[in-house]
């Protein structure tokens, strides 16, 4: 690791602004930690207070130890100086000049495509963010999201069950995951696609660490599709960034009436967004193979049409289902738990199901 | 002049032999009582004194010891005041037949002579005559209670003159007459029906199911959807009470001091709701007095929680030993004492803390976080002994007003009757009564699965993400659906079903 690679580490423990990372580093040149640390340009432009804290946190030792621990536990330190720094961000503004990175960097050099949206969906929103994102993982995108509640939890795991591949960029450092929920999710990914932070391990999420990642999710891909989300969503900060960036903004409508499509439907009403009904407008407009549309064809039983009948004008409630089909309730229940370990339908809370 | 008069103490759900002595001496008139008695003993001497006086006796003037033996054992509560007088009367020879030593007395004294109602009488009862007594005297107010009690001579009395006048054979009583519990049970009760519950197919058939293997359910649903009357529903359809069965559960009331003093038994199955205030002595048991809680009071009945994750942390953790073994164990400083628990665990809770996480209708404002919260209140162990979880949500009012009759309790009872009696017939000579309460080797016994059902199991598990500890639970309730179905071998449509009914282990849920 170069000099100026772990005094960029140093900074970032030590929550050094990036801007002023940004003027050090032009002025700084090839000098050591050491020499660095004592040099005027640090001095001038770091507080005292931020100097003693960097000062403090060099002890040599307990540096170097760290960051071979670091590097035991499966952290890639990715830097603006290394050739693995996604091309993507590079000319960003606010470039972050430090990536911690667990997984496969070069998923970064594939096409990259951010799904983001609500941590609060609805049963709506649920149904067609795992529809999109599996269909568009499987046609070859790389899906990038926050690894928060609801819309960015759906996206990768939908994604990770199609055998699609993933980037998770966190608010958090590695060993705080937030929400603490995920965790177990973070894993997987990381064995299966990549973690990102901009922030060292130990490093709990903040309020605005939140709006910061989302700069990184928007640089990072070549476009992002809003499933569903509200106007008080921390989306909004993503879409911002991506329209600055000039990165393709896409989203989906929802009911006028919902609370969580309100964001969609408004950047659809006045033109920020482009409108897409299906994933394929997605892959049309990459121009990327389309999946093969032959699902298998399934065998179903005369109870199982009826249902996909039922269910076919959206999703329905047992009762409606239960009334409507006159099938005895055993036998109903069972038939609707075949059709979900079937592939042919979704269970979603409050008993409602619903077609895949 | 020394005498020894017998009486019953209690201890937990069972009796024990107190033989009360007393000595009369000359010297400073005085009533010494030893024996580890609780304050209510002590203070048995001064009602004692005055019942005696005021019963037209004489009270000596002498110094008496009376002696509450077994010397070692706490006892509790005035019902032994009865045995005391008798014991002072034939000490200071005002009864003069031997007759007494026969006799077991039970019976809390007034003032006047009057002898009073008190708790416990049936377990006393039942200990007695195992212990092969056969002769009792018991206040009047307790003998319906006493009734049920075959193979003994009960006498019922209503003050101290007649136990007197009766003991020096200057009058006759009558024995009590026993009542057959049939008699008693055929009598109408005013249950709710399921026939007025609209809509709810899914709930329904859910307790149907858990009335028929004895499983715990937790219903999840938002405010106003009904779970609250799903369970008091739930009572009529569970089979019915056992003589034995009643017993135990008459037993306890009556430890309780809760027993229906003109009924005498308990025909029904218990129904409980302690609210979610309830403390955890309440819930145990325990206390001073070594009182039944209200897990003891549901035993052979349902204990209904509604706003499970409401009650506090440590008490829904005090679920866990009685829903595992279907008894508990208070442990005091005096005494350690274990009750009979084992009841059906009937939870009602919203999904989130505003409660409308997943309605049809209405929006819920809760945070993922506090809706995580929420849930995670309950713990895995406890979340572990619930077979059943169903979703409830409210019903439109077209539905309400739906002329669409609703199949009546009395229906589904039959086809869980039907249920019940399979596994009686299976569970033949081991202790377990019904499928919920298998035991591991039960369970490869009874529930083995066809080549075909474990592919599907298999394929069920991956597919829908469901967590391992939901095996176990789902191979029970697919047995007892078998069983709603006559069916010998469990079939893939009852482990379908039995699936759908583990809405919490699913991941859909976050």
């Amino acid at each position: 690791m170069k000099e100026i690679e772990k005094l960029l580490v140093l900074f970032s423990i030590c929550e050094i602004a990036n801007k002023k990372q940004e003027i050090i580093i032009e002025q700084l040149g090839e000098l050591s930690v050491d020499q660095a640390l004592n040099s005027n340009i640090i001095l001038e432009n770091l507080s005292t207070e931020e100097y003693q804290k960097v000062v403090k946190n060099y002890g040599k030792q307990n540096f170097e130890s760290m960051l071979t621990n670091m590097e035991n536990s499966g952290i890639e330190i990715v830097t603006i100086f290394s050739d693995k720094y996604p091309k993507s961000l590079i000319d960003l503004d606010d470039r972050p000049l430090i990536l911690y990175a667990k997984g496969d960097m070069s998923l970064c050099t594939e096409k990259c495509f951010g799904v983001v949206g609500t941590r609060v969906p609805s049963n709506y929103g649920r149904i067609i963010t795992e529809r999109f994102a599996k269909n568009l993982a499987q046609s070859g995108l790389v899906i990038v999201s926050g690894l928060c509640y609801g819309i960015d939890a759906i996206a990768h795991k939908a994604t990770l069950d199609v055998g699609g591949k993933t980037i998770a960029v966190i608010a958090s450092g590695f060993n705080n995951i937030y929400p603490a929920t995920n965790t177990n999710l973070a894993d997987e990914i990381a064995k299966n696609g990549l973690i990102l932070s901009e922030y060292p391990p130990s490093f709990k999420a903040k309020p605005y660490t939140f709006p910061r990642r989302n700069r990184i999710v928007a640089g990072l891909c070549n476009g992002i599709l809003i499933p569903e989300a509200g106007l008080k969503s921390g989306t909004v900060y993503t879409k911002d960034f991506a329209l600055d960036y000039g990165k393709d903004v896409f989203a989906i409508p929802g009911n006028i009436d919902s609370k969580t499509s309100e964001l969609t439907n408004q950047l659809i009403r006045y033109g920020h967004a482009e409108c897409v009904l299906a994933s394929d407008d997605i892959i049309e407009f990459y121009g990327l193979n389309k999946i093969s549309k032959e699902k298998n064809v399934q065998f179903v039983s005369l109870d199982e049409q009826t249902i996909i009948n039922l269910l076919e004008n959206g999703q329905q409630d047992f009762d409606f289902l239960h009334e409507n089909s006159k099938i005895p309730v055993n036998i109903l229940n069972s038939c609707l738990t075949t059709m979900e370990i079937r592939g042919l339908i979704r269970k979603l809370p409050g008993k409602m199901f619903a077609l895949i | 002049m020394l005498s020894k008069v017998l009486s019953y103490g209690l201890c937990g759900i069972e009796g024990f032999l107190v033989t009360i002595e007393t000595d009369m001496v000359g010297g400073i008139p005085h009533i010494d009582m030893v024996g580890l008695g609780d304050t209510a003993v002590k203070e048995s001497k001064d009602r004692v004194k005055s019942a005696i006086r005021n019963s037209g006796f004489q009270f000596p003037i002498k110094h008496f010891t009376i002696n509450l033996a077994p010397a070692d054992t706490k006892k509790e509560g005035p019902h032994y005041e009865l045995s005391m007088a008798v014991g002072i009367l034939s000490a200071s020879e005002q009864i003069l037949n031997k007759k007494y030593k026969d006799f077991i007395f039970i019976g809390e004294l007034s003032l006047d002579g009057t002898i009073k109602k008190v708790k416990g009488v049936l377990p006393i009862l039942i200990s007695a005559r195992s212990a092969g007594f056969k002769k009792v005297i018991i206040p009047s107010d307790n003998c319906e209670e006493a009734k049920f009690i075959d193979g003994m001579e009960i006498y019922a009395v209503s003050n101290l003159r007649q136990v007197v006048m009766f003991l020096n054979d200057e009058i006759v009583l009558n024995k009590l007459e026993t009542k057959s519990f049939e008699e008693v049970s055929r009598q109408d009760t005013n249950k709710l029906d399921f026939e007025n519950v609209k809509g709810q197919a899914m709930a329904k058939r859910a307790l149907e199911i858990a009335a028929a293997g004895g499983h715990n359910v937790l219903m999840i649903g938002p405010p106003g959807s009904g779970k609250s009357m799903l369970a008091k529903c739930f009572s009529g359809i569970l089979p019915d009470l056992t003589f034995e069965e009643a017993l135990q559960v008459t037993k306890i009331h009556s430890i309780a001091g809760e027993l229906d003093l003109k009924k005498g038994i308990i025909t029904e199955r218990p129904f409980r709701t302690p609210h979610t205030t309830a403390t955890v002595v309440s819930m145990t048991g325990g206390g001073n007095h070594s009182k039944p809680g209200e897990i003891s009071l549901a035993h052979n009945g349902v204990l209904f929680l509604d706003e499970f994750p409401e009650y506090t942390r440590n008490l829904i953790e005090t679920l866990r030993q009685p829903l595992e073994d279907g008894t508990i164990t208070v442990a005091r400083a005096n005494q350690t004492v274990t009750y009979p628990s084992s009841f059906t665990l009937i939870a009602s809770m919203n999904p989130c803390p505003c409660g409308n996480y997943g309605a049809k209708d209405r929006e819920c404002r809760c945070t993922p976080a506090q809706i995580h919260k929420y849930l995670s209140k309950i713990s895995g162990p406890i979340m572990d002994r619930i077979d059943i979880h169903v979703e409830v949500d409210n019903i439109s009012y077209q539905d309400l007003n739906n002329e669409t009759k609703e199949e009546n309790s009395e229906s589904i009872k039959a086809r869980v009757d039907k249920a019940r009696d399979i596994q009686l017939k299976r569970f033949k000579n081991t202790k377990t009564f019904s499928n919920a309460k298998m035991s591991v080797p039960q369970m490869k016994k009874f529930c083995k699965l066809s080549k075909e059902c474990q592919e599907l199991m298999e394929q069920a598990f991956s597919k829908l993400k469901l967590s391992a500890r939901a095996h176990d639970r789902i191979l029970r309730v697919a047995r007892t659906i078998a069983d709603l179905e006559g069916e010998i071998e469990i079939l893939p449509r009852h482990i379908f079903e039995a699936i759908s009914y583990r809405g919490l282990d699913r991941k859909y849920w976050d």
